[in-house]
Formats: structure tokens, C-alpha cells, sequence
């Protein structure tokens, strides 16, 4: 019992990591709230189907289109939508209601695309289970895992190992400052928003396989992975990914050993908690205004 | 021709006025300063040269090596040499002394004679060597205003500017920090500074302009404006 509920735990908090990261990213490079991340994930899911059931490629090289794809939509809602409403000196408010706008046209748009009707995506591997030590998992689910681990750590070296990443890192602690080192903020905050619809969008080619694919597969996962987020400290990047597994593995245990009742209650339960008790997350991000 | 030159050069804080027309050019070589009271248009100056306000605020012309850079953004002329210290300081507070260098360096590919300047810079200020792997935002005052300085420096600067050295700081660091921007000078990089402490602005520079409410009120060698009976009455706090 324990150790099924420790995979599904992990596969469910590595997904929340993905999302939260997503949030946090963002919120650390523009100061501002993306509601479109559960929906990016979505699309992500949607296209993977398309290049991986529909064209019949390999699952490796759709998932490599989708991210691209995802890529793209995210620094083109950046240069396009966000970018051009701050140029207009709106309030930050007013693009983050930009981006629920956005967030229901994807959940709308998907289903003009794709139909109503939950899709369904092929396994990934012929092998319907496999046995971890006395339990039998789907090999998805040791995927699922996997990758977004490896998500998790290549995104830390990226951050603090290469030059862009510092760069970016330094765009977003201080824009005056970083544009004062000729780094190109703008174009370092499209490349944050395009990174986190990527990894968004791996998250749904991830989850696909298992869930099947819908619109409103990242509605609630993208609440969550956004409670992830505020739990690890929201804007920091390791904690958004420990929030999430965390959130995760409470998600699962809580529905495995007291009542399935709160599956989806333990996350905003935690989120309410978190805002009142430690809004700093449990990596002490900042979170109270300065007088 | 000058290094730096503006022309008639204005700045708008949307319907705000703040720099309303100033002449200045740096030939050079040269250190220049640029003095003045609080809110009279120097960081407003140094930041537009820099392209880091908003370009629809400028009027008139900058000029650097005759080029017009006017509305240029931030990393352009970055990239073409104009580099500064900003007010305040402006360290990435969360990244280490080192690699706040190395983001000065951003622009530069040479990654030999990137750690040679790295040295350089310790070298120049040991107090940072001592701490390279610390956070810089963990500094004193003094420390963030040398690896400010050194940031700015990592990108090889041919116009270093420098807003408010001595801001905030203890006499003594202030001294240090005026030695090293002397040594700099010296060394053969063109400097144009802002100062509050038009003291050691004016024993520092060779040139000097001061600004009152957005207008270059006068501009003379540094020497003359030390003896001149207004700006001792109203900037060096003589009786
Ligand atoms: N972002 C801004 N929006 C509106 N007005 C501004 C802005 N920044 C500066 N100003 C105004 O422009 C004028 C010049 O400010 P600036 O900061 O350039 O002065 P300064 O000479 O550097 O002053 P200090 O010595 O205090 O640093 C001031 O009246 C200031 O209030
Ligand atoms: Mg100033």
C-alpha cells in the first residue's frame, strides 16, 4: 500500500512541480500571476496527441515538437499580450485578468480543435506494467516520475551553471541593473514565460498517457500546482518544486489512509494554511510588503 | 570631436519637466562632474545616456563618439561601451560577488581575459576578493559600491559613468572609493560622474557642471568652480 501510494504521490507532485514552477518563474521575471498554466499543459496534452497518435511519431520527438510549440506560445503571449498592455501602463491586475481570459480561450479553443469528447492517448510502452520491488506500476507513471525530475535538476544547472541562466536569473532580480549589463530583459523575461509553457506542456504530454486528454484536464491541476508554488514560497524556484512533490504525496496519502472525500480539499486546505501561517513558503521567500 | 555630448538635451517624466535643455560633453580621457542639488536632473541625465528611462521621454540629442544613441535601450549601449555604477547601487543581491562580475561581463566572450579582469578587479578591491563568495545583497554599503563599480567595469568600459559614489558612506570608504576612481582615470578610462559631495567631486574631477532644477547653471574647470563665491556659499558649505 505504502509504496503505490508513494509513486502515485511522486507522479502527481512531479506534475504540481512542473506547473508551480511555471508560476513561479513568472511571477519572479514580470511581478506578475499567469493563469494560464494548468490550460498550457492542456495544449501541451492536446498536441503531443496530435504529433504522437494522429502523425504517428516517436514519442521523443513529439515531445520535443510540443515543448517547441509550447515554447512559442508562451514567449508569443508575452511579446503580444502581456508585454503590450504593461506598454500601455495598466495596472499588474489587469493583465493577470488578461491571462484568465487567455486561460478560457485555451479551454475553449482546444475543444473547437479537438472535439468535446476525452481523447485518448496511446501508451507510450508496449509493457502495460512493470514491478517496482513487490508492486506493479504502469511504466507511464516511472515516466512521469522520471522526466520531471530530470526536468527539475537540468532547469537548476541551466539557472545557476550557464551564462543565459544567470542572466536571466539577473533580469529578474533587477531589470535597471541587468539591461546596465547589456543583458536583453525583455527578451529574457519572453524566454521565462516560453520556458514555463514549456515545461507546462511536458507536464501534459506526461500526464496524458494516463488521465487521457480533455479540456479542463489543467484547470485543477493548475490550481494546485499553483498551491504547490505558494506552499514552497511562491517565486522560488526550488521551492516550487518541492511544494509540488510535497503537495503531491499529501494528496495521495491523504486519500489512501483517511478518506478519498479530500483529494481535492488537502491543496487549498495547505494553500489557506500556508497564506495565514508561513506566506513565506518553506523556502522563505519574501512575502510581506516592506513599509 | 567629444566622447560624450549632449545636446540640448531634455527629459519628460511623462507631463514632468526634469531636464529642461542641458549642454555637456565629455572629451576623451577626461573625468567630468556632474553636481547639483537633490531632484535637480542628474540621475535622470546619467540614466537616459544609459538607456534605462522610458524613450519616449528624451528630447534633443546624445551623441557618443558622434553617434546619435538617443532611445536606444539599455543593453545597446551596453554593448557599445557606456557602462554604469548605478545610484543606490544596484547589486543582484541574490547572485555572489563573482558573479556579479561575471554579469558585467555578460556582452564578452574572451573568457581568458574575462578572469584576468576578475583578478583586476580584486586587485583593485581586495576587501571583494575576500568575499567573492558571498551574496552580494550580505555587503557592507562600501563593498556593494566597490562591486558595483567592478560590475561596471568587467564591461570594459570606454565611458564609465558613476551616480552617487559616495552615497551613504563612512568618510574613510569614501576616500577609498575616490582613490580607486582617480586610479581608473588615470589607467586611461573616460569618467563622468554624479556627486552630492561636491567637495570631493570637485577635488576629484578636472571639469565640473552644475545642475539646478533641470538647467546646467554653470560649467567651468574644477578648480575655478572651487574659488567661485557662489558655489562655495551654496555647495562646499563655506562661510
Ligand atoms: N520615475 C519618475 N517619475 C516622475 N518623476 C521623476 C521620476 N524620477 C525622477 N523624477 C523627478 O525628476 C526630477 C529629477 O530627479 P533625479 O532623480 O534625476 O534627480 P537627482 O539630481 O539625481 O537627485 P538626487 O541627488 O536626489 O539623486 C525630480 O524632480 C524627480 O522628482
Ligand atoms: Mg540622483
Amino acid at each position: 500500500m505504502f509504496l503505490r501510494l508513494l509513486i502515485s504521490g511522486l507522479v502527481l507532485g512531479g506534475i504540481y512541480s512542473l506547473i508551480a514552477l511555471g508560476y513561479s518563474l513568472i511571477y519572479k521575471a514580470s511581478g506578475l500571476m499567469s493563469f494560464v498554466q494548468g490550460d498550457v499543459m492542456t495544449l501541451g496534452a492536446y498536441l503531443g496527441l496530435t504529433f504522437y497518435r494522429i502523425l504517428g511519431l516517436p514519442f521523443v520527438v513529439s515531445l520535443i515538437l510540443t515543448v517547441l510549440c509550447a515554447f512559442a506560445f508562451g514567449m508569443l503571449l508575452e511579446k503580444g499580450v502581456i508585454r503590450v498592455l504593461l506598454n500601455k501602463n495598466v495596472l499588474p491586475i489587469y493583465v493577470v485578468l488578461a491571462t484568465i481570459a487567455i486561460s478560457y480561450i485555451i479551454q475553449n479553443g482546444v475543444q473547437l480543435g479537438w472535439g468535446s469528447i476525452t481523447q485518448y492517448f496511446p501508451s507510450v510502452f508496449s509493457k502495460s506494467s512493470v514491478k517496482v520491488l513487490s508492486v506493479s506500476v504502469q511504466p507511464e507513471a516511472l515516466l512521469c516520475v522520471g522526466a520531471s525530475l530530470v526536468c527539475m535538476v537540468l532547469l537548476h544547472f541551466f539557472m545557476t551553471r550557464t551564462r543565459f541562466g544567470t542572466a536571466m536569473r539577473a533580469a529578474a532580480m533587477d531589470p535597471t541593473a541587468a539591461y546596465s549589463c547589456g543583458i536583453n530583459v525583455s527578451m529574457s523575461t519572453g524566454i521565462t514565460w516560453g520556458l514555463s509553457a514549456g515545461l507546462a506542456a511536458i507536464a501534459g504530454m506526461l500526464i496524458g498517457p494516463m488521465y487521457g486528454v480533455y479540456a479542463l484536464l489543467g484547470s485543477m491541476i493548475g490550481s494546485k500546482g499553483f498551491s504547490g508554488a505558494v506552499i514552497g514560497g511562491y517565486g522560488n524556484m526550488y521551492g516550487a518544486m518541492v511544494g509540488g512533490i510535497l503537495l503531491g504525496l499529501a494528496e495521495v496519502f491523504v486519500t489512501g489512509y483517511i478518506s478519498s472525500t479530500y483529494k481535492n480539499l488537502i491543496a487549498y486546505i495547505l494553500l489557506i494554511t500556508f497564506l495565514f501561517l508561513k506566506p513565506t513558503g518553506l523556502f522563505n521567500e519574501r512575502a510581506i510588503q516592506d513599509d | 570631436m567629444a566622447l560624450l555630448q549632449l545636446v540640448d538635451f531634455h527629459y519628460y517624466y511623462g507631463n514632468i519637466h526634469s531636464v529642461k535643455g542641458i549642454d555637456l560633453h565629455v572629451d576623451e580621457g577626461e573625468m567630468v562632474t556632474l553636481i547639483g542639488a537633490n531632484g535637480s536632473g542628474k540621475t535622470t541625465t546619467l540614466q537616459t545616456i544609459s538607456g534605462l528611462t522610458r524613450a519616449r521621454g528624451v528630447r534633443g540629442k546624445i551623441l557618443f563618439k558622434g553617434q546619435e544613441i538617443q532611445g536606444k535601450t539599455g543593453d545597446k549601449v551596453a554593448a557599445m561601451g557606456i557602462l554604469q555604477a548605478l545610484e543606490g547601487r544596484h547589486v543582484f543581491s541574490k547572485l555572489t560577488v563573482e558573479e556579479n562580475l561575471k554579469t558585467g561581463a555578460y556582452l564578452r566572450k574572451d573568457m581568458a581575459k574575462i578572469r584576468e579582469d576578475i583578478r583586476d578587479v580584486y586587485r583593485r578591491f581586495p576587501r571583494l576578493e575576500e568575499r567573492r563568495s558571498q551574496l552580494a545583497g550580505t555587503l557592507s554599503g562600501g563593498e556593494q559600491q566597490m562591486l558595483a563599480i567592478g560590475r561596471a567595469l568587467m564591461g570594459r568600459p570606454k565611458l564609465l559613468l558613476l551616480d552617487e559614489p559616495s552615497m551613504g558612506l563612512a568618510p574613510l570608504i569614501v576616500k577609498e572609493i575616490f582613490v580607486a576612481i582617480n586610479d581608473i582615470n588615470r589607467e586611461g578610462t573616460t569618467i563622468l560622474f554624479v556627486e552630492q559631495n561636491s567637495k570631493i567631486a570637485l577635488a576629484t574631477a578636472k571639469r565640473g557642471y552644475v545642475m539646478q532644477t533641470g538647467s546646467i547653471v554653470i560649467h567651468d574647470t574644477c578648480e575655478n568652480l572651487m574659488n567661485n563665491e557662489d558655489i562655495k556659499r551654496i555647495y562646499l558649505g563655506a562661510s
